[in-house]
């Protein structure tokens, strides 16, 4: 066991007293602070932008909508803007207008023009055309304004009053959301949305970057040539079990860390985000219960045993940096797999690929603790799923002892797959 | 202590494309210095994975120390330099002792003690330089070979296993080297070193076993090799050119076999089943002027050429060119 420990101590403490550890702990909160703060500050300035009313307006509908429209344009949240200017044209004279405008908006003096026919009232459409067309939040203001115009012209021609119509269309309808679960109800559909997507991302960078490690570990004992005294004092597998070991534990340090660390951001963001005049009453913690907070835990330390013993592996088979790169291709496309169907599994997580996704060894590790945030998921699945990914782990970890211990003192020539499999034979 | 410190019966070892070792069979006594001579790829290395149960024989038992090699507890009481040397590089040389230790069943104290001990001897600490706190990448290479070598011996090992322990070394080193064989051989450990330099193993080996081509050639005290395999060169020397009656007997199938004339000096292999004793006899008896008869002893280096045959042996692989 002395042995073994040594194995573990080296591994964990040369890679803690790294500075990559040092700075890598440090900036990862920061980059999930970013990810909590960055969509407050941006929805408390999405209606900032003034572009969006420095357009011209072609307006050939002959009823005077092109007025309405920017009227209604400038008096947003920041009225007092410019309104956007109109150009009132017969229907014959819209092609002319239409490259004058084009003109400014390459000249730069208006951002872009917006066209309202006589199919505008009719069929609904309009156009527009601008430098500035990927601007979500300002292409929506104008689609909106548009509409409501559209709208109150409709019901004004109908003999509607004009103030009953603008309160009528005011009226918003705002569909709040809940989180049911077993335990009861709790946290925002939204929040666990977001924060599923988190911890599936840590899951897999974590697993991703250490499992790398272990094969950075694994090549470094090999190109040093230090592998061979090691290897005589101390057996193969249990040198294999101590990089494991160590290295995860190097993760796992790490992941609580981080963890820690943006507990206290969390507790201190009020006045972080108050400094920024971001609103924080709509942000909350998600309801993430103890016993799943370990689960999780569970699938980072079984999913990186199953990928770190792949990565082992593939570190025996190579003597460079550039063999290495080949060989941990397939291990690193099985690992992208579960990141690539992250949409799906939120969005619909109880669709047959979540749920084969999810109890698959090489994919549990990272979508299993995605489901499980987003929805509830029955007990025996989770079971399972823990069950598949720890045979996983061992039959993963059983294959890179195999591989590791003829791999680690082959050098030379790269071997085929025919001969790996061979070495997994050998006694 | 009575049984010997490495007991090799009939190990074989099988590749894809070829045997790296056939029915290989030697003994090592305890408290010998013993050489494993042969040349690149005579199966030195894989005959020392397999005493250290790195690889396992498909045929065949070892024994070490008394115990089969596989014992688990022997990895402790062996000392290994590979031919292949190299350290973690980044890391601190006192740190990669320290692991190379506990690797060993070391710890605590003692051990960073046995370090002290060590980096003062190979004088890695000395006029207030001390290189244990230094990263293995600052030293030279011979520094580094120094630390691995204080890795081999930080458990006072009972054997010691070098292979090719003199390759890369500079004199100094070397000497280094030698001296402290010398030592563990003081102190009644087994030293058993792989090499190709003939001079080296002859005059440091108490054994030597030459093996080619996976099998042994042959074995046995450095003495008795060179006595077995030597006495069949005579060096003459006479005054003036050898006479009529003289070359008559050098020209005796049943006493010379053959003789490099130079003249005055010559240079006589004894014809199989000769005595020297009989050639000198018929020598004086034709009336020969001798002025130098001397029965030469082969070098260990001239019988492994004899022995593993020139064709097996690059250029420069026997250390003398």
């Amino acid at each position: 066991m002395g042995k073994l420990f040594a194995v573990i101590r080296r591994e964990y403490l040369e890679r803690v007293r790294s500075k990559w550890f040092v700075i890598a702990t440090l900036f990862g909160p920061v980059f999930f602070g970013a990810i909590m703060f960055v969509p407050a500050l941006i929805s408390s300035r999405e209606e900032a932008s003034a572009n969006g009313t420095n357009i011209t307006i072609v307006d050939a509908t002959g009823t005077g909508l092109g007025e309405r429209v920017s009227s209604r344009l400038a008096g947003g949240v920041n009225g007092g803007t410019t309104a956007p200017t109109v150009n009132v044209v017969a229907t014959d004279a819209i092609a002319p207008a239409e490259s004058l405008a084009t003109q400014q908006v390459i000249s730069g003096s208006v951002k872009g023009y917006l066209v309202l026919d006589t199919l505008t009232a009719s069929a609904a459409k309009a156009r527009y055309a601008g430098s500035n067309t990927t601007a979500l939040f300002d292409m929506q203001r104008i689609e909106r304004a548009v509409q409501r115009e559209v709208q109150m012209m409709a019901l004004e021609k109908s003999g509607v009053d004009a103030e009953v119509a603008t309160s009528v269309l005011s009226r918003s309808v705002n569909v709040t959301t809940e989180r049911l679960t077993k335990t009861g109800r709790g946290g925002s559909g939204q929040i666990n949305f977001i924060f599923g997507i988190a911890v599936a991302f840590v899951l897999y960078l974590t697993i991703f970057i250490y499992g790398l490690n272990v094969l950075r570990g694994v090549l470094e004992e090999k190109q040093s040539r230090v592998a061979e005294v090691v290897i005589a004092s101390i057996s193969s597998s249990r040198l294999l079990a101590g990089k494991v070991i160590g290295v995860g534990g190097v993760g796992l340090t790490q992941l609580v860390l981080w963890l820690a660390m943006s507990v206290v951001m969390y507790k201190v963001r009020q006045p972080i985000l108050a400094k920024f005049g971001a609103d924080t009453m709509a942000f909350s913690m998600p309801d993430i219960s103890l016993g799943v907070g370990l689960v999780v835990l569970a699938f980072f330390v079984l999913g990186f045993m199953f990928y770190a013993g792949l990565f082992a592996a593939a570190g025996a088979t190579v003597n460079s940096e550039q063999e290495a790169q080949q060989a941990q291709m397939p291990v690193v496309l099985l690992l992208v797999t579960s990141i690539t169907f992250l949409q799906n599994i939120l969005t619909q997580p109880e669709s047959t690929l979540s749920r084969v996704l999810s109890v698959l060894p090489f994919s549990a590790p990272i979508v299993m603790p995605l489901r499980m945030t987003v929805a509830p998921v029955p007990a025996l699945e989770v079971a399972l799923a823990l069950l598949s990914v720890s045979l996983g782990a061992v039959g993963s970890v059983w294959l890179a002892s195999r591989i590791y211990r003829v791999g680690l003192l082959m050098y030379g020539k790269r071997p085929s797959i025919r001969e790996v499999v061979k070495w997994i034979g050998q006694k | 202590m009575t049984t010997a410190a490495i007991d090799i019966q009939g190990i074989v070892k099988r590749y894809e494309h070829h045997v790296a070792v056939k029915s290989l069979t030697l003994t090592v006594p305890r408290g010998a210095v013993y050489g494993l001579l042969g040349p690149n790829g005579a199966g030195k290395t894989t005959t020392i994975r397999m005493l250290l149960n790195i690889i396992a024989p498909d045929q065949g038992t070892i024994h070490v120390l008394g115990v089969p090699h596989s014992d688990p507890t022997l990895v402790d009481r062996i000392g290994y330099l590979p031919e292949e040397r190299g350290l973690y590089r980044k890391m601190q040389v006192r740190r990669v002792l320290k692991f190379l230790g506990e690797l060993k069943g070391l710890g605590g104290k003692s051990l960073d003690g046995k370090i002290d001990m060590w980096l003062d001897r190979m004088q890695l600490r000395a006029n207030g330089e001390d290189w244990g706190k230094a990263k293995v990448d600052e030293l030279s290479r011979g520094m580094q070979q120094k630390v691995q070598f204080i890795g081999a011996l930080l458990h006072d090992p009972e054997l010691v296993i070098l292979d090719e322990p003199f390759s890369g070394l500079d004199p100094i080193n070397a000497q280094a080297l030698k001296d402290t064989i010398v030592d563990l051989k003081k102190q009644g450990r087994t030293v058993i070193f792989s090499t190709h330099i003939m001079d080296n193993a002859e005059r440091m080996c108490d054994s030597v076993c030459i093996i080619a081509r996976g099998e042994k050639v042959l074995d046995g005290g450095v003495a008795e090799v060179r006595e077995a395999h030597g006495a069949r060169m005579v060096a003459l020397g006479l005054d003036g050119a050898p006479s009529a009656t003289v070359q008559t007997v050098l020209a005796n199938r049943q006493l010379v076999a053959r003789a490099d004339d130079s003249n005055r000096f010559l240079e006589i292999e004894l014809a199989a089943g000769a005595k020297a004793q009989d050639l000198l006899a018929a020598l004086v008896g034709a009336g020969a002027q001798i002025e130098r008869f001397e029965l030469v002893r082969p070098s260990l280096h001239r019988i492994f050429l004899e022995k593993v045959g020139a064709t097996n042996v690059e250029v420069g692989m026997t250390g003398h060119g």
